[in-house]
């Protein structure tokens, strides 16, 4: 029997045939394309995070005020390393977004006197006196609107807008003359589809800048974590959140059409006295895990108690006081296409030899 | 939540501070094999530490 005998009855088959016309290009196109699997409508979304779980993770965070204050540390230092950021770029932003605002770190940060330590004069303008309008949003009214009454408010032209989830973005193309993010995007489901959007509501030869946690952060937790649900319990139960890889970022945002893209990774270690602060004020920040099939109700006593040890012994320097915890912060920055944009060199038209420039000899 | 009242956690941590010595025993015995962890391997040394900790949090 032939080959095109065999396949012949399934080309017939009204089951297997695909009554629409077929939008593929023709250079793919086939006769006899099979369809045996239907795709549903729209692109299936990956879920990771249960998003209702992070929303009231966030609002309850937030309706402790003086511990939800308290626990700010780590987002303001990274809202203001994130700000020194825009430094660097010499222009006035008309309209910016500030994409999960959390308690509108970005804005307090932005406000902050004398930003540029090299200054020639000596000292410089807030950073917000570059940016006109800046537009909060966020998917926790309480966190959001917590600091409202604070100085910094008054400072800067500043609105706070709730939004019911922030992988869909209510805003039109081409609105913003840059995107900042902080701390926020690392609890996204789809993050391509979100990059997409960020890159689609910028002007163009517009920034998007944004820091995240990533990879690495917390990873004593989740060590010392696993191996005490398997000392106690016999298995592993995901209590820290998974999180996104350096690697990944570079890909995720050219994908998502942006240009000359910076990625950078920086540690912040800080030091508790004992895993149950630490634990505490993840808590207060509205950092803790929401991971989709995470086990519900609180860690057994057993295992945190089983904890406290494994990670004293596992990740305590000798010498120390308090345990270690780790927070790694990947910051990346991508511009929308636009024309006059400037463009990378061509490959091997460099004229000068870094190795001569940079002083460096034998490897 | 008024700040001035301890949280079940904050007493939790009062006591487990006060087994450095048993917690540093189960952590080492733990760590000693960390690729090959089994349910129950330290279950003597954890036993010592819960104890202790029991002890502890009994305590006013």
């Amino acid at each position: 029997m032939s080959l095109a005998r065999i396949l012949r009855p399934a080309v017939r088959s009204p089951r297997l045939y695909t009554p629409r016309t077929p939008t593929y290009t023709a250079s793919s196109s086939c006769p006899s394309r099979r369809t045996y699997a239907s795709q549903t409508p729209g692109n299936p979304v990956m879920e990771v995070f249960n998003r209702k779980t992070k929303h009231l993770q966030k609002d309850r965070a937030a309706r402790n005020i003086e511990e939800s204050r308290k626990t700010d540390y780590i987002k303001d230092e990274v809202a203001t390393r994130l700000c020194e950021r825009l430094l660097d770029i010499k222009r006035t932003f008309p309209q910016v977004l500030d994409l999960g605002a959390n308690s509108c770190n970005i804005a307090r940060a932005l406000t902050m006197p004398d930003p540029d330590p090299d200054a020639p004069t000596g000292s410089s303008p807030p950073l917000s006196t570059r940016i006109s309008h800046l537009t909060c949003i966020d998917t926790s009214e309480a966190l959001l609107h917590r600091d409202a009454d604070e100085p910094f408010n008054s400072q800067m032209s500043l609105t706070r807008q709730v939004v019911p989830n922030l992988e869909s973005l209510p805003f039109a193309e081409n609105s913003f003359d840059a995107v900042l993010s902080s701390l926020s995007i690392h609890w996204i489901n789809d993050l391509p589809s979100l990059l997409a959007q960020v890159n689609s509501i910028l002007k163009p030869d517009c920034p998007f800048i944004a820091a995240m946690f990533g990879g690495d952060t917390l990873f004593e937790l989740r060590t010392s974590l696993q191996l005490a649900d398997l000392e106690r319990r016999g298995g592993v139960s995901p209590h820290v959140s998974p999180l996104a890889d350096v690697k990944d970022v570079g890909g995720l945002l050219n994908k998502a059409g942006f240009k000359m893209l910076t990625v950078d990774v920086e540690d912040i270690v800080v030091e508790y006295p004992d895993t149950f602060a630490l634990m505490q004020d993840l808590q207060a920040m509205g950092e803790n895990n929401a991971i989709l099939h995470r086990e519900l109700g609180p860690l057994s006593r057993e295992v945190l108690l089983a904890n406290e040890a494994i990670y004293r012994q596992l990740h305590m320097q000798e010498g120390d006081r308090g345990v270690p915890a780790t927070f790694r912060l990947i910051y990346m920055i991508g511009w929308k296409e636009g024309e006059g944009q400037a463009q990378p060199l061509e490959r091997g038209s460099g004229q000068l030899n870094l190795k001569d420039l940079l002083g460096g000899g034998s490897f | 939540m008024a700040s001035t009242k301890t949280r079940p956690i904050e007493k939790f941590a009062k006591a487990a501070s006060k087994c450095s010595a048993e917690a540093a025993a189960y952590g080492k015995c733990v760590v000693a094999d960390y690729n090959a962890v089994q349910k129950d391997m330290c279950a003597k040394e954890f036993m010592k530490l819960k104890d202790c900790f029991l002890a502890a949090s009994k305590k006013p």
